[in-house]
């Protein structure tokens, strides 16, 4: 069982990321490889402010404000710059690696004998239970906070902008400061999600971003498909779905390693039952 | 939603297995790799010997298949199984599995000395649950050496590292103290991924280099084909300090034999499971190390080698 709760806890884990996605995709419909970067730099930020003796939760702003700022580079090269925003992304992701390795000073930095997150008040005796119950706390926070944002007249020019850019414009709206916000906003989330997992596996490495993406992206659509029916766009039940997107992604290779797949064919039974999870809504409705 | 919920019920009930009163051996790769595979067979060679063999223990055996949440995912799967013991291979489930559990014995394999990968607390002590085999990096003065010694005239070294590596990163720190001290001029250039490689060997290579130093990281052991067939074309022979390279095109090499290194760290676990105590284990040096070289290689750049050195396919 408490195999499970760590596979819904990876998944909270990443659920800030699925939601920075969720922005940057969803929204402004750019499928944003910075997030590769942005991931490590969270969770870089993390490990070096920790190691160095300051408190877990001094870190978190920081790296999210550091993945916003690769963001914001990302957004600028695409809106100022008119690069394409995929080669912007990856243009930033690259970059990113070299301001990774510099900031770490080394490839992998383990935690072993600091404070975590997840060590800084105690609701339970059991870590995992710690976990799980400060990691939904943070994402109970930042979901909220993203509804909230989403809402104010900022955030509906926000999510006009991804709707019809042109319109906007002619209704005296900065799409680009709209944009590079946004795209901002999506990798300080990221970041977040990256200052999580390197407390939760208890080590930043270099590596540790590469196809983070893929999990993103993943997790958006099985929420979307999940949980979206016709008509109904409402974006509490879309971040709602993002988030279970996330831990259903975490389940559905949790279940694949507990029945002892050969490892050879580990991504490929992965990959099948996401297509299982994700077609049977789908399946029924045409029946 | 509802066939969400049916399939979230699938996976509790399906996470219920029969008990066995065998011991539970965890072993955990981080990919799929030829040397790695090595270790592994070494280490459960050990365990058979021992008299530990699919009759009396069981395995769990998970590959993470270099994604990093997966190897996390894999070790917390092994760790719910209440293992008697986790072996890891190589360095980052090492480093996983000491944050995950103090009190599994963890037998590491193909991993630096804890120090080195900052395994050990302000006091300088491992972890007390750490056992298994390491390697620190004096071994790479010897190999690197071997080109002294085999190519009297050689002046320029020329190498690629992996910045994302640890082990890749420490290990050049240490060859270019080494060939400094032996008037060698070291000629560097770092690849982050083995789909780079060709184009940095080949920018190497037209820096005349004499000879090839390949380090032990992941980038070259993915690589060591097109490495080899570069240099080949030049004319430059490959030294490396895995003897698994010099069966993929290195000339010679010195250093830890990847079987032994396996075979150590299972020894050690098998001694534990006979005594059920970990009193008197500690994270130990690897023994084996032996010289050795490619003997289609050695022809073609016309080299000889004497009887310390063994020869290989």
């Amino acid at each position: 069982m408490s195999f499970y709760l760590s596979a819904i806890i990876l998944g909270l884990g990443f659920a800030s990321l699925a939601m920075g996605i969720f922005i940057s995709m969803r929204i402004f419909n750019i499928p944003d490889i910075t997030t590769d970067g942005s991931f490590t730099l969270g969770g870089v930020v993390a490990a070096v402010l920790i190691s160095d003796g300051y408190t877990p939760l001094f870190a978190l702003p920081i790296a999210f404000f550091a993945g916003a700022a690769a963001g914001a580079i990302t957004g600028f090269i695409h809106t100022r710059l008119k690069v394409n925003a995929l080669l912007a992304g990856i243009l930033v992701m690259t970059a990113l690696y070299s301001i990774n390795l510099a900031i770490m000073g080394r490839s992998n930095l383990p935690l072993i004998n600091y404070p975590s997150i997840f060590s800084s008040s105690s609701f339970s005796d059991s870590l995992a239970i710690q976990q799980f119950i400060i990691l939904t706390l943070i994402i109970l926070v930042i979901f909220s906070a993203l509804i909230w944002l989403l809402k104010t007249d900022f955030g509906l020019a926000m999510r006009a902008t991804g709707n019809n850019e042109k319109m906007i414009r002619a209704l005296g709206v900065n799409t680009d400061a709209m944009k590079i916000f946004g795209i901002a906003l999506a990798n300080g989330l990221t970041a977040i999600s990256g200052y999580l997992i390197t407390q939760i596996q208890g080590f930043a490495d270099i590596n540790m971003g590469i196809g983070v993406v893929i999990i993103g992206l993943g997790s958006v659509m099985i929420g979307q498909i999940l949980f979206s029916r016709k008509g109904n766009e409402r974006l509490l039940i879309q971040l709602t779905g993002v988030i279970i997107g996330s831990i259903v992604f975490r389940m559905i290779l949790a279940f694949a390693l507990s029945i002892g797949i050969d490892a050879i064919y580990l991504k490929l039974v992965v990959a099948v039952f996401v297509l299982i999870v994700v077609s049977i809504p789908n399946l029924k409705s045409k029946a | 939603m509802k066939y969400l919920f049916y399939s979230f019920l699938l996976v509790f009930i399906s996470c219920t297995s029969p008990k066995s009163n065998k011991p539970i051996i965890g072993f955990i790769d981080q990919l799929q790799d030829e040397t790695l595979e090595k270790a592994k067979t070494g280490f459960f060679d050990a365990l058979k010997q021992n008299g530990f063999d699919s009759s009396s223990i069981e395995v769990i055996y998970r590959n993470a298949q270099n994604d990093q949440p997966t190897m996390l995912q894999s070790l917390d799967y092994i760790i719910s199984k209440n293992p008697t013991l986790i072996a890891t291979n190589p360095t980052l489930p090492t480093i996983s599995a000491v944050q995950k559990t103090k009190t599994i014995p963890i037998f590491m394999m193909v991993s630096p000395r804890p120090d080195l990968a900052k395994l050990t607390d302000a006091a300088g002590k491992s972890p007390a649950n750490l056992f298994g085999t390491y390697e620190t990096l004096d071994y790479l003065d010897t190999a690197l050496l071997l080109i002294k010694n085999v190519l009297p005239n050689a002046k320029k070294v020329g190498t690629i590292y992996n910045q994302s590596e640890p082990q890749s990163v420490d290990a050049l720190a240490r060859i270019e103290k080494t060939c400094t001290d032996a008037g060698l001029v070291l000629i560097k250039m770092p690849v982050n991924n083995s789909s780079e490689t060709q184009l940095v060997v080949a920018s190497l290579l037209s820096e005349n280099i004499d000879a090839f130093f390949a380090l032990p990281d992941n980038t070259v052991f993915s690589s060591m084909e097109i490495i080899v067939k570069s240099c080949d074309d030049k004319n430059v022979p490959v030294f490396t300090s895995e003897e698994g390279l010099v069966s993929r095109g290195a000339v010679a090499a010195f250093g830890a034999d990847m079987y032994q290194w396996g075979f150590q760290s299972g020894t050690q676990a098998a001694s534990f499971l006979k005594s059920k105590s970990t009193s008197g284990l500690a994270p130990e040096i690897v023994t084996v190390r032996r010289r050795v070289y490619n003997q289609m290689k050695a022809e073609q750049f016309g080299l000889a080698f004497d009887s310390t050195f063994t020869s290989v396919k």
